[in-house]
């Protein structure tokens, strides 16, 4: 390059040294029990303890509030990370979830510290994010009553509603009605009433377009995670599984559909980690980060039932992950306002910059 | 991840679109109403040197820090205006890596010399595809028998670009077809040697602006002295390859990454055209139209960030045989996509063929092809991935 460009591809320091420290904590103590955390449709409480003692709830908080106030680069890599070993755990760890973004683009500092902090004091609470396909002309104060059909949670202790060019918070508990679930189990499956008083309303359709951009990295993120980790699982297993004398995997026919399934992985990482750098550096990211959920979104529908493909028999039964892991990339698709509305947003800007650099240093 | 460049090399960027918008699109139009690449004596190619652009194509033997990412960057907005004038471009090109990084010192100074302050256009080529095999670069019957005198070669080779034109040749040969790869050398072979014949220049599909010429030897006698690092480069390449920069070296893929740029430059000038036509038509109001250059736009997004990545990581001296495979596959499917897409919205005016966009869905369709096929750059990673054996 010439003096002055500024082209890196690598992870920062830092990050590296947060993701270390994650990737053993999601080693030792989610992946061995993805089933059994499935099955009590929540992760242990000693885990959710050691994930706040090591500050990991509390990333993306700013400095004065307690938190380590890093940006949406960390947050994609280690959300990759955790879903790497379990999405439902992850989900369920981070207790605030993608409601902070909506909080800091409309309340900022004084609506997380009002709203976030508390409930991170509280043993076990949760936030949950209703994202929202239309405005309710609401204000402070006004009552509300809804339902959303399905939220990966089993606790609303602070409700977070985002519309088109809208947000509100309702605090106190909503009602959660459990609800079979079709994936994501250890980050528990509800039903969520909610009725109350609005504590917090807003209307600014800048802030909802930036919040929702980070909703949808977050959990863009979290399906490049389980991607990466199906693709992982029926490689390895494709190479010590034998048919007609030699490993499955070395069969072109499924030798062509792994290198497929890496490639489609790879290409939606980088889109999400793309679009995390364009926010960090304060760049318009509407349209990358709704781009790169719809290409998750489509990876996922690919790499989801190829890896239980791979399998075979073994793939569709409950022994392997592989099963479990395309259940979660399929209803993550369905969270952050879903596909159709990103495809949407991702379309609606057809001179999207088609540039072979983000910008000039 | 940073993705920020100065700008002086934004400025290399909007030179070379002026340079593209003004002489190498209209070049590359008239080559392909012609059917034939313009001819050696053409201004264009005197324009490209009196420019300093051939200067600055000798110069870049040297691997500088940023070199490759610089490439792709610079390779994507030239292929933008016109892919294959840019492989018609005057100067050492394919082959000046080749001579770079194996050539002698002697070789270096005999056959790059000649391009360093080129006054009359002037071309070199790199001769590896056969008739009977593509891909399979290990299978090539080309032989070379060394003789008292020198060397002979016999054999054919195919699809070789500006060989015509060519002031020499570097053609692939084995000397022992039992050793496969290992038994392949490189020759000088020059033009007008006894020998060198049926040089005949391929009717295409598109990518006409350049020759890809078919030609045979038939005992086509070369001197001792012009097989590529000398007589004794085996040995010396043996020493070096057990080095930990030897098999770093080997794990880098330029071309690949090469190409893809390319096929980056191409897709996005089709999606510019596909944009242009459905936007003057009103059908981008429609959203099957609309959600299908939703994707292109993403696809090639997607496509020139896994290019950027193998890049860095050759000017890292870090291994990419995956990335620049991967990043080869993403960049032609999406350019021969977005030319497709691209007819279809245009419609019965991109079948009257007097269109852009019907140039470009003909050109892409070679990205796919050249620098090893996409099912070959499957394999390639296959082979890494689950060890897919040979």
């Amino acid at each position: 390059m010439t003096k002055g460009d500024r082209m890196d591809f690598g992870v920062r320091d830092d990050d590296q040294l947060i993701l270390d420290s994650l990737t053993g904590f999601a080693a030792e103590q989610l992946r061995p029990n993805l089933r059994a955390f499935e099955a009590a449709r929540g992760v242990a409480p000693a885990v959710s303890a050691t994930f706040g003692e090591m500050g990991f709830e509390r990333l993306e908080l700013p400095e004065q509030l307690g938190g380590a106030g890093l940006g949406m680069v960390t947050r994609v890599l280690t959300n990759i990370a955790l879903a790497g070993a379990d999405a439902g755990a992850a989900l369920a760890l981070d207790r605030l979830g993608p409601a902070l973004y909506v909080l800091a683009a409309f309340g900022g500092e004084s609506a997380l510290e009002r709203f976030a902090a508390p409930m991170l004091e509280r043993p076990g609470a949760r936030a949950v994010l209703i994202v929202d396909h239309q405005d309710r002309r609401i204000s402070a104060g006004d009552r509300i009553s809804g339902r959303n059909s399905w939220a990966p949670t089993d606790r609303a202790d602070l409700v977070v509603g985002l519309g088109p060019s809208s947000a509100w918070v309702l605090e106190g508990p909503g009602r959660v009605e459990p609800v079979p679930g079709a994936a994501l189990h250890a980050a528990g499956a509800s039903r969520v009433a909610f009725e109350g008083n609005l504590a917090a309303a807003w209307t600014d359709a800048t802030a909802a377009a930036a919040a929702l951009a980070k909703v949808r990295l977050y959990v863009a993120a979290l399906m490049v995670g389980v991607m990466e980790d199906a693709a992982e699982f029926s490689r390895d297993y494709a190479q010590g599984r034998l048919a007609f004398g030699q490993p499955i995997a070395h069969h072109q026919g499924l030798a062509f559909v792994i290198v497929d399934m890496f490639t489609a992985v790879a290409q939606a990482r980088l889109l999400v980690e793309d679009a995390a750098r364009r926010i960090e550096a304060g760049d318009d990211a509407v349209q990358a980060s709704a781009a790169a959920f719809v290409e998750c979104v489509e990876a996922s529908r690919f790499v989801g039932p190829n890896g239980v493909q791979i399998l075979g028999g073994h793939g569709f039964m409950r022994d392997y992950p592989v099963e479990k892991a395309m259940r979660d990339m399929r209803a993550l698709g369905l969270m952050a306002g879903g596909l159709h509305r990103a495809r949407d947003e991702a379309a609606s800007h057809p001179d999207a910059l088609s540039e072979a650099f983000a910008g000039v240093a | 991840m940073e993705l920020k460049i100065s700008p002086e090399l934004h400025e290399q960027v909007l030179a070379t679109r002026e340079w593209g918008q003004t002489e190498v699109r209209p070049a590359g139009l008239e080559a392909d109403r012609n059917a034939a690449p313009l001819p050696p004596e053409h201004p264009y190619f005197r324009k490209f040197i009196d420019s300093g652009r051939a200067k600055a194509r000798a110069e870049g033997g040297d691997a500088p820090e940023g070199r490759m990412l610089r490439g792709v960057i610079l390779g994507e907005e030239g292929a933008y205006w016109d892919r294959g004038m840019g492989v018609a471009s005057p100067g050492a090109g394919f082959p000046s890596g080749a001579v770079n990084a194996g050539g002698t010192e002697e070789q270096k100074e005999r056959f790059l010399g000649m391009f360093r302050d080129l006054a009359t256009p002037m071309w070199a080529s790199f001769a590896l595809t056969e008739p009977g095999g593509g891909s399979d670069t290990a299978a090539f019957k080309t032989r070379a028998v060394r003789t008292d005198k020198g060397w002979v070669l016999n054999g054919a080779k195919c699809f070789i670009g500006n060989a015509a034109r060519a002031e020499w040749i570097l053609v692939q040969a084995t000397l022992d077809p039992a050793k496969g790869r290992a038994g392949q050398r490189s020759f000088f072979v020059e033009n007008g040697m006894p020998g060198l014949t049926g040089m005949r220049i391929e009717k295409k599909m598109g990518l006409r602006a350049y020759e890809s010429v078919s030609f045979s030897l038939e005992d086509c006698e070369i001197p001792a002295e012009n097989i590529l690092g000398g007589e004794t480069r085996k040995e010396r390449a043996e020493g070096t390859g057990s080095s930990a920069y030897g098999a770093t070296m080997a794990s880098l893929n330029t071309a690949r990454v090469g190409v893809a740029a390319s096929a980056l430059g191409v897709a996005r000038a089709a999606l510019d055209e596909a944009r242009r036509f459905a936007s003057e038509s009103g059908s981008v109001r429609h959203s099957r139209v609309r959600d299908q250059i939703e994707r292109v736009v993403r696809k090639l997004r997607a496509a020139r960030l896994a290019t950027l990545k193998a890049a860095w990581l050759v000017d890292q001296r870090r291994g990419n045989i995956i990335e620049s495979s991967m990043a080869k596959i993403a960049s032609a499917e999406i350019a021969q996509e977005a030319g497709m897409l691209g007819m279809e919205i245009v419609g019965l005016e991109a079948g009257a063929g007097d269109e852009l966009i019907e140039k470009l869905f003909r050109d892409a369709k070679a990205l796919n092809i050249v620098e090893g096929t996409g099912q070959i750059q499957r394999v390639i990673i296959a082979r890494q991935l689950v060890g897919l054996p040979r």
